[in-house]
């Protein structure tokens, strides 16, 4: 019985640390826009879009946009090709998954956050709220 | 309006209260009530077995238990002061009831609009067809932690009669097991007010207007409820050192947990697939991670428990598996509600201020739990299996299904470890400094090798029993299922399937699902197919694990545009964008003319984009993927329209819509600053000034104010000043357009005139006319839609190994419950 469950065992420790190999490799740090320039790896950044500055390509099936960080006011241009996210224009920020390359943030993944319409708080700040 | 009640909706609030009375008294009561079976049994055992009020009808079981030994063997019935454990169950239904009436008024201030409850106001809205209106219910925080209540307490009415010998301390650890949940309603209540009343509601999310999430959330929550039963017997099993016939009782209800929780997880990955255009079912989001990690616990428990009661041993793992499944519950509850993953997730999560309390339950739950398992490692027997030869334990042959469900019990345990470790990466980092997110390329390297395992072990499980086999016996069973899976690989690998990892998977797949529908059939012809459930369940298995391979390996996507009327070629598929028109619920298409206003049904209709898709064999399908403004939220939406065949999904996703201009003359437009001069075409503008006329203003036909600006305009032959006019007109403009600009001639060639005056700013925008040297025509532009088109091959193999696989389920809960019916345990 005991070969099984050190069978089990090394199963286990197997996956842990092929796990673990894959998880440093697929990380992607949440950096600065100016990290993000600096950096040659798939890095998220966050931040608000730019009013007007996004601008959708028909040929190259791609979207242009500006992200301005809401602290520092950097700004960074980032391209997306591929379905543009529904509620883009509405969001209060958004992140940006890729990397900065040829002076622009090419993304691979965003993730677009939008105002909390359905959320008690928004209603209860309009409303008040009962203690 | 009653809107200053610090109560809140008075009869919710009290209910609310009432549910926690009742709960922490019938947890109380039935330990009184443990207590007394526990010295009446002493006493019983003291000499008076079959007497003391135990004489009318006793059961075989009361005997079983009592000659078995151990404490609480008794049925309570027959203890002569059960009047406690009669109190108990009573308490136990006003618990039910009360949970039950706390729902029932939530519902009713939902269906009757009732905006003085700051939760009606946030997620309903009076716009709302009957059916998603009764799913507002569960669109918050609140409301679906009382569905998880609510379901809680229907199933416990359950466990409570299937429990038998072990209830009183099994249903002590259920009820704790809801007291957190009833605590934090109790906190953040669903039924408090707002300040002041508002005219409408928020509205549902548009998002969650769909069919499949009214039915999503109820069953998905059942499954997080039924986790509560497992735990609740592990725990009792440790507390009362019952160590074999806990597995008895519990089993159907981790059966039950793997099928309401495995349903509610496809279903919902069936909603992101076909509303709301992921590309996919699956996209290995936290929120999704949360609800399949416990679903994997479970699952590793079935197999445990399946080992344990055939072989009488390996007890630690099942105690540790139900009390880990049941925490993962709560650690997916703390991860998608606490806010901690705000900014990781498509899914926008707030901090309610709960996620101390929700730490608090885990701490308490998990550490409770292990500290008792801890406590009782010692006593927990291990070994059952003796040499007589040589006294010592007997050592498995390898090739034994023991060895076999070990194996699988490890392999769930590992995939659900590797989510667990991907999902929380982003607190994990946020130790180490910077937060950070692992990308879904984690997930698929991790698991390609636990999918092909998997497929392994399900193709061997038929041909080995539990005491162990030959290889050589083993080989001459297996050899027409593996020759089948053989062939699988093969018929993949002209498919165009490549790389060994993709074939190993396919072929092992295969194989298991030929030697576990083998089986199948044989147990079908013996007509026993009430207990074949786990190798149909593993045929469905082999099913899905072919088609999540193949849809998403293999899919092809195309990103094409489609002029209007203009037939395009996409892959395989010629594909016509028709028309812009109107779809509602029903299905009805109409352009927007002919939208009824007056029903409901047409004022919900979405925009949605008619496209002809006509297949190689010239047959038509109009797809209709939806892009569409939600109005109260002005928000755009676009929702994909999928053909589904046998053999391939087409996935049709709108990207944008250009509804296109037609031909028109442009001139070349120029904004300038007083002072400031530029050239098109040879011919150089500057802006001098300008005045405004105003007397005017008060004229009593049309009111209206004159600019007059100067440019110096200089040709390469000449330098001349010009004046140009710009009037705006002010109040009613029946008579004519609001502004008016004169053109006025250049030397040369071409005419200038003003757009616009921004007197503020000192700028004023001007239009030259036959200047520009390609000319002033502007082209037309086409209507043009463009789309994403993604082909996923097989994926109609996920949905049908799924049904088959729960099918497996569904067998084996039937024949669990039925074992745990007719079964005296210890």
């Amino acid at each position: 019985m005991k070969r099984a469950y050190w069978a089990g065992g090394l199963l286990i420790v197997g996956f842990l640390a092929l796990g673990l190999s894959t998880f440093t490799k697929s990380m992607t740090p949440y950096v600065s826009f100016t990290e993000a320039k600096a950096s040659r790896r798939t890095v998220q950044v966050m931040g608000a879009l730019e009013k007007g500055s996004s601008r959708y390509d028909a040929e190259k099936k791609t979207l242009f946009f500006t992200l301005v960080d809401p602290k520092t006011k950097d700004v960074i241009p980032v391209s997306y090709t591929d379905v543009k996210p529904a509620n883009f224009e509405d969001a209060v920020s958004i992140v940006a998954i890729g990397r900065y390359e040829n002076d622009r943030f090419t993304a691979e993944k965003l993730l677009v956050k939008c105002p909390s319409k359905y959320q008690g708080e928004e209603i209860e700040k309009q409303y008040g709220k009962k203690a | 309006m009653g809107l200053d009640s610090p109560l809140g909706f008075a009869p919710g609030t009290v209910t609310m209260w009432a549910v926690l009375v009742f709960g922490v008294l019938c947890a109380l009561t039935y330990w009184k009530a443990m207590r007394e079976g526990i010295a009446a049994e002493d006493f019983l055992r003291m000499g008076k077995k079959g007497g003391a009020g135990a004489g009318a009808g006793r059961t075989s079981e009361a005997s079983l238990g009592a000659t078995a030994g151990g404490p609480g063997l008794l049925p309570f019935e027959e203890i002569p002061s059960s009047s406690s454990l009669l109190l108990a169950r009573r308490l136990y239904y006003a618990f039910t009831f009360s949970v039950i009436l706390a729902s029932v008024l939530l519902m009713s201030r939902l269906l009757t609009h009732d905006f003085r409850l700051s939760y009606v106001a946030s997620y309903s809205g009076r716009d709302l067809p009957f059916y998603y209106l009764f799913s507002t219910f569960w669109a918050g925080q609140e409301g679906s932690f009382l569905l998880w209540l609510f379901w809680g307490s229907i199933i416990g009415l359950f466990v409570l009669r299937s429990a038998k010998e072990q209830e009183p301390p099994v249903m002590i650890v259920y009820v704790a097991s809801f007291i957190g949940i009833v605590a934090i309603l109790v906190k953040q209540s669903p039924f408090r007010f707002l300040g002041q009343l508002p005219p409408d509601g928020q509205g549902l999310n548009p998002l969650l207007q769909d069919p499949w999430m009214v039915i999503h959330p109820p069953v998905m929550f059942s499954g997080f409820a039924s986790l509560s039963v497992p735990f609740a017997f592990a725990v009792a099993a440790l507390w009362m050192k019952r160590w074999d016939g806990w597995v008895v009782r519990a089993m159907p209800w981790a059966l039950f947990t793997f099928v309401t929780l495995g349903t509610a997880i496809l279903m919902g990955g069936y909603w992101a697939y076909k509303t709301l255009g992921w590309g996919g079912y699956w996209a290995w989001d936290p929120v999704e991670n949360t609800s399949l990690v416990p679903w994997l616990a479970t699952v590793a428990l079935v197999h445990g428990m399946f080992l344990q009661k055939a072989r009488e041993k390996h007890r630690k793992i099942n105690i540790i598996l139900a009390i880990l499944a049941f925490c993962c519950i709560l650690y997916g509850t703390f991860l998608t509600r606490s806010g901690v993953l705000a900014d990781f997730s498509v899914h926008s999560f707030i901090d309610l201020g709960i996620t101390g309390w929700l730490v608090g339950i885990i701490v308490v739950f998990l550490f409770g739990g292990l500290a008792l398992l801890a406590l009782r490692w010692k006593e927990i027997p291990v070994v059952s299996d003796l040499d007589p030869a040589t006294g010592k334990e007997k050592e498995e042959p390898f090739l034994s299904r023991s060895v076999l469900f070990i194996l699988s019990v490890t392999l769930f345990c590992a995939s659900g470890l590797v989510i667990l470790l991907g999902t929380s990466a982003p607190i994990l980092t946020r130790i180490g400094g910077k937060a950070s997110q692992v990308s879904t390329g984690f997930y698929n390297v991790t698991h390609a090798p636990i999918a092909a395992l998997i497929g392994l072990l399900l193709a061997l499980v038929p041909f080995l029993s539990w005491r162990g086999e030959t290889a050589a016996a083993v080989s001459k069973k297996a050899s027409a299922a593996a020759v089948a899976g053989l062939v699988g690989g093969a018929v993949a690998f002209a498919a165009g399937v490549r790389g060994p990892r993709d074939l190993a998977i396919i072929t092992f797949a295969v194989f298991g699902m030929a030697a576990n529908a083998q089986t199948a059939v044989l147990f079908v012809r013996r007509r026993a197919i009430g207990s074949m459930g786990g190798y149909l369940a593993h045929v469905g298995v082999s099913i899905m694990l072919v088609g999540i391979l193949t849809s998403g390996v293999y899919e092809t996507k195309t990103q094409v545009s489609l002029p209007k009327g203009q037939p395009t070629p996409v892959g395989r598929h010629t594909m016509t964008f028709t028309r812009v028109v109107f779809v509602n619920e029903k299905g009805d298409v109409k352009p927007f003319d002919e939208l009824d206003m007056s029903s409901l049904d047409d004022r919900r209709a979405k925009q949605a984009m008619e496209v002809d898709v006509t297949s190689p064999s010239g047959k038509v399908w109009k797809a209709y993927p939806k892009m569409y403004m939600n109005q109260r939220t002005q928000q755009m939406m676009a929702n994909p329209d999928v053909q589904s065949t046998p053999l391939m999904d087409l996935y049709v996703s709108p990207q944008s819509y250009d509804p296109g201009q037609q031909a028109r003359v442009e001139g070349t437009l120029l904004t300038l600053k007083k002072g400031d001069s530029k050239a098109v075409g040879g011919i150089k503008v500057k802006f001098l000034d300008f005045s405004a006329d105003r007397s005017a203003i008060n004229d009593a036909k049309r009111p209206h104010v004159t600019v007059t600006a100067n440019f110096l305009v200089t040709t390469p032959e000449t330098a001349e000043e010009k004046t140009a006019k710009f009037i705006m007109y002010f109040g009613a403009t029946e008579d004519g357009p609001a502004t008016e600009a004169p053109d006025t001639p250049l030397p040369g060639k071409g005419r200038m005139r003003i757009k616009r005056v921004s007197p503020n700013e000192g700028t004023c925008e001007i239009e030259l006319l036959g200047v520009a040297p390609g000319g002033d025509l502007k082209p037309a532009t086409a209507e043009t839609l463009s789309i994403d088109v993604t082909t996923k091959p097989l994926i109609s193999l996920v949905w049908g190994g799924f049904y088959v696989m729960m099918a497996g389920g569904i067998l084996a809960l039937l024949r669990r419950a039925r074992d745990s019916r007719q079964a005296a345990v210890a």
